[in-house]
């Protein structure tokens, strides 16, 4: 399988991946769950959320501690264990069989955030202003109060001495950080990189949207998860390891607030120009459609490229909410779900678009393998 | 059909530093801030963005004087944090400052990366106290709506009418602006990109000072770098943006070129959350070389990440002294002079870098008075000198063990040849 543009042995590769998701923990649930379109939200347990929302779409019986162990997870915040979890199924996938990934300094990570841990954030500034003494914080806290925690985090778990980023890019951040990987690995600055989103729900990140969106009720309600994805080059080191997608190109934009369909098309234009593709290569389309007043232009702007094609449209935020920065990185994930089980899908593309409402959108076009694991 | 980014077999192209946009506690715009490093100002003085009470010491490095409408036009000032009113003006600056308008970029592909350790967390901290004091029911609109870290460069574009351009927050904590400017060559060296805004933001608050005021890291008075009595950081705040573009085009249109990127290495300690560790700490400064072309003989200063505590001074030092040998080139701090300016810190210093480079001189590491005996190097105490820079080392770390070096140099065409640079 050739592509335009790259050649040879340039061209990257996603040779395993894994989720933690409202579906459950792990690839397989990610893919039962896509495959059936089973919606996942829940009530939310008033006893143990103090949350505005009365749904949403949560990881069942999620606890980091329940995940990993006892060591060195005590104080370990949601999204860090939701992180530092998806990236231990993802390198345990094939361990098994003795096809274990490298780790040192050859492989990276880099991980989206939208604003690491608001929850942990915010909450060491509370206990400063309710203690007696402001400065009556707990040290051990104060790394989960930074944004880079739990990539850190995954690195000291896991080994992973090379390139360790984390790119702050809201419900785009996975196509973000997908982006930044291949600049990376183009740049050799990395052998292999785990790249990949977490987003937590909290009762900080539930009020700030409460009160971000007015008296408007929710368009979407909120998710949650992780998903990593092992992105190499092809031929490199990865005969163990067989392509499941191969990344053709990533792209993002701006757009002024509202003028999102300008933006999109523009951006997904380039695409498919860079890549020299055409819209009837296109087998299927996988918008964010998170907020309502972007969502109809994210349609828009996908249905003027694919008009008058058989492209499947992909709704994955109907079936796991607004899963802030894990959302693009679920998009891609269901892609490899849909297309492992579809002989069909081998060497098709997917169209993965993602709007952010403080000013981003960005497309990313995938080849999938199809059926290789 | 239009090729895309890596080109197998192209050579890469050469990367120059043409504009500086500042926003800083020694200084607001590249000739004050130059003026204030060489002086060697200090940035220091009373907390005054969030209530100190309570504290028995709240010394930071805050930005004064900061009239954000001066350079944010197109969008509302109000809409935008503290960090991300920063970022913008001084991405603004940085285009003034390299001799184009705005309207230049326009249609042109570029990055805008900004590094960031809090984002707006000043806001976080101000929905809290809302929190506390109104109920969280009642929390406010506007500033829930502008905490997102990300508004720090899609800010910037939208200011700046920026349509063709990747906008990108690198949340790195202290090495961030590091890791931006990392990005942004990278992608203007592969062609991937005609420009790049790059560097760092953040606005001082009262989470991460209270945070290293429990570790026991925050200086009673002022920051004192590789001093025997140094006890620790001050928190500053600012932001600093640098333009990056192509040598040809930089060329073609007689600009003003500061510096050019020569390089940069960015490893992961995988070790420890917020205690550095030496090795790796050699090893990213060992690759930043090595990406660089040169030699460390070649290296004629070294920015410093140079906090003012008593264990990244010691392992900074020594990691350098593992590299350079027992005549390490000078190695100066300028938090010194600006306290620990978080996500914005690796990008005010590399600043600081390119101005050193161009006005030649080394900025001092001020409030020196006895050089620690574990941290053996010449840190330039107090005053500046002249120096004719060719090449320079910038290094920044973080928590996380997010190491980011980046090295710089003085363009001088007619050395390409004869300096060994692969």
């Amino acid at each position: 399988m050739t592509t335009h543009g790259l050649s040879g042995d340039h061209r990257l590769v996603i040779t395993r991946w894994s989720a933690i998701s409202p579906f459950g923990l792990g690839r397989s649930a990610f893919q039962e769950g896509v495959r059936a379109g089973r919606k996942t939200v829940t009530a939310v347990d008033t006893e143990q959320w103090s949350v505005p929302d009365d749904h949403a779409c949560l990881v069942p019986d999620f606890s980091p501690r329940a995940l990993l162990g006892k060591k060195g997870t005590r104080d370990m915040d949601r999204v860090t264990g939701l992180a530092v979890g998806v990236t231990a199924q993802l390198l345990a996938e094939g361990a098994a069989d003795g096809a274990s990934v490298p780790t040192g300094e050859g492989t990276g990570l880099v991980l989206g955030t939208t604003t690491g841990s608001a929850e942990s954030m915010m909450g060491y500034t509370r206990t400063s202003m309710q203690k007696s003494k402001p400065f009556l914080v707990d040290p051990a806290l104060m790394p989960y109060a930074v944004m880079n925690c739990a990539a850190g985090q995954c690195a000291i778990w896991h080994g992973l001495k090379g390139p360790n980023a984390t790119l702050a890019g809201g419900q785009s951040a996975g196509l973000l950080s997908l982006n930044y990987t291949r600049r990376l690995l183009a740049s050799g600055r990395a052998e292999r990189i785990l790249c990949g989103a977490a987003e937590e729900f909290s009762a900080a990140r539930s009020w700030i949207e409460h009160h971000r969106r007015g008296r408007t009720p929710a368009d979407t309600v909120l998710g949650e998860g992780s998903a990593m994805f092992l992105v190499e080059t092809a031929g490199r080191d990865t005969a163990e390891r067989l392509p499941l997608a191969e990344i053709l190109d990533v792209r993002s934009r701006p757009h002024a607030q509202g003028a999102v369909r300008e933006a999109l098309a523009a951006c997904v234009a380039d695409t498919l120009r860079r890549t020299g593709l055409g819209p009837e290569d296109v087998w299927a389309v996988v918008p964010s459609g998170v907020h309502a007043q972007y969502a109809e232009q994210e349609a828009d702007a996908l249905h003027a490229v694919v008009r008058g094609t058989d492209a499947r449209w992909v709704d994955v935020t109907g079936l796991l909410g607004d899963a802030g920065a894990a959302g693009a990185a679920f998009q891609i994930a269901a892609v490899l779900s849909i297309a492992d089980a579809d002989p069909e899908a081998a060497g098709k593309l997917a169209l993965i678009t993602s709007v952010d409402r403080d000013g981003t959108v960005a497309c990313a076009l995938i080849r999938t393998g199809g059926g290789s694991r | 059909m239009a090729p895309l980014d890596v080109v197998p077999g192209a050579s890469p192209r050469r990367v120059v530093i043409t504009g500086l946009g500042v926003v800083s506690s020694i200084g607001i715009g590249a000739t004050e801030f130059a003026a204030s490093l060489r002086a060697g100002r200090s940035g220091a003085g009373p907390i005054s963005q969030f209530d100190t009470e309570g504290f028995a010491h709240s010394n930071g490095c805050e930005v004064t004087g900061f009239e954000p409408e001066r350079w944010i036009s197109g969008l509302d000032p109000e809409s935008l944090g503290r960090a991300t009113q920063f970022s913008v003006a001084a991405a603004r600056m940085a285009v003034t400052d390299a001799g184009l308008a705005a309207a230049d970029l326009d249609g042109r592909r570029g990055v805008v990366s900004v590094g960031t350790t809090d984002g707006e967390s000043h806001d976080l901290d101000r929905l809290v106290a809302a929190e506390l004091r109104d109920g969280i029911e009642n929390l406010p609109a506007e500033i829930a709506g502008r905490v997102s870290p990300m508004r720090l460069s899609t800010a910037i574009a939208q200011e700046l009418g920026l349509t063709d351009v990747e906008t990108t927050v690198m949340a790195t904590a202290c090495s961030a602006g590091n890791y931006a400017i990392g990005s942004g060559f990278d992608a203007v060296r592969s062609g991937e990109a005609d420009f790049a805004l790059c560097g760092g933001a953040d606005a001082i608050c009262r989470k991460t000072f209270t945070g290293f005021y429990r570790l026991g890291t925050i200086a009673p008075d002022v920051c004192r770098p590789f001093d025997k009595d140094r006890k620790g950081i001050l928190t500053g705040e600012g932001a600093g943006v640098l333009m990056l573009e192509p040598l040809e085009s930089a060329l073609a249109r007689g600009a003003r070129i500061y510096a050019e990127v020569l390089g940069y290495g960015i490893n992961c300690d995988a070790y420890h959350q917020v205690a550095p560790q030496q090795e790796s700490v050699t090893r990213c400064m060992e690759l930043a070389l090595k990406d660089a072309g040169v030699d460390p003989s070649q290296i004629d200063m070294i920015s410093a990440h140079g906090t003012g505590t008593k264990a990244n001074d010691i392992t900074e030092t020594r990691a350098i002294r593992d590299l350079y040998g027992e005549n390490p080139p000078r190695t100066v701090s300028m938090k010194s002079m600006l306290g620990h300016t978080m996500g914005a810190a690796s990008a005010l210093s590399a600043i600081g870098c390119a101005l050193a480079i161009t006005d030649g001189f080394i900025p001092p590491t001020i409030n020196h008075v006895t050089t620690d005996p574990e941290c053996r190097i010449d840190c330039v105490p107090n005053e500046a000198v002249e120096a004719d820079l060719r090449i320079v080392q910038n290094n920044g770390m973080a928590f996380g063990g997010n190491n980011a070096v980046a090295i710089f140099g003085k363009y001088q065409d007619e050395h390409r040849e004869g300096m060994n640079w692969q």
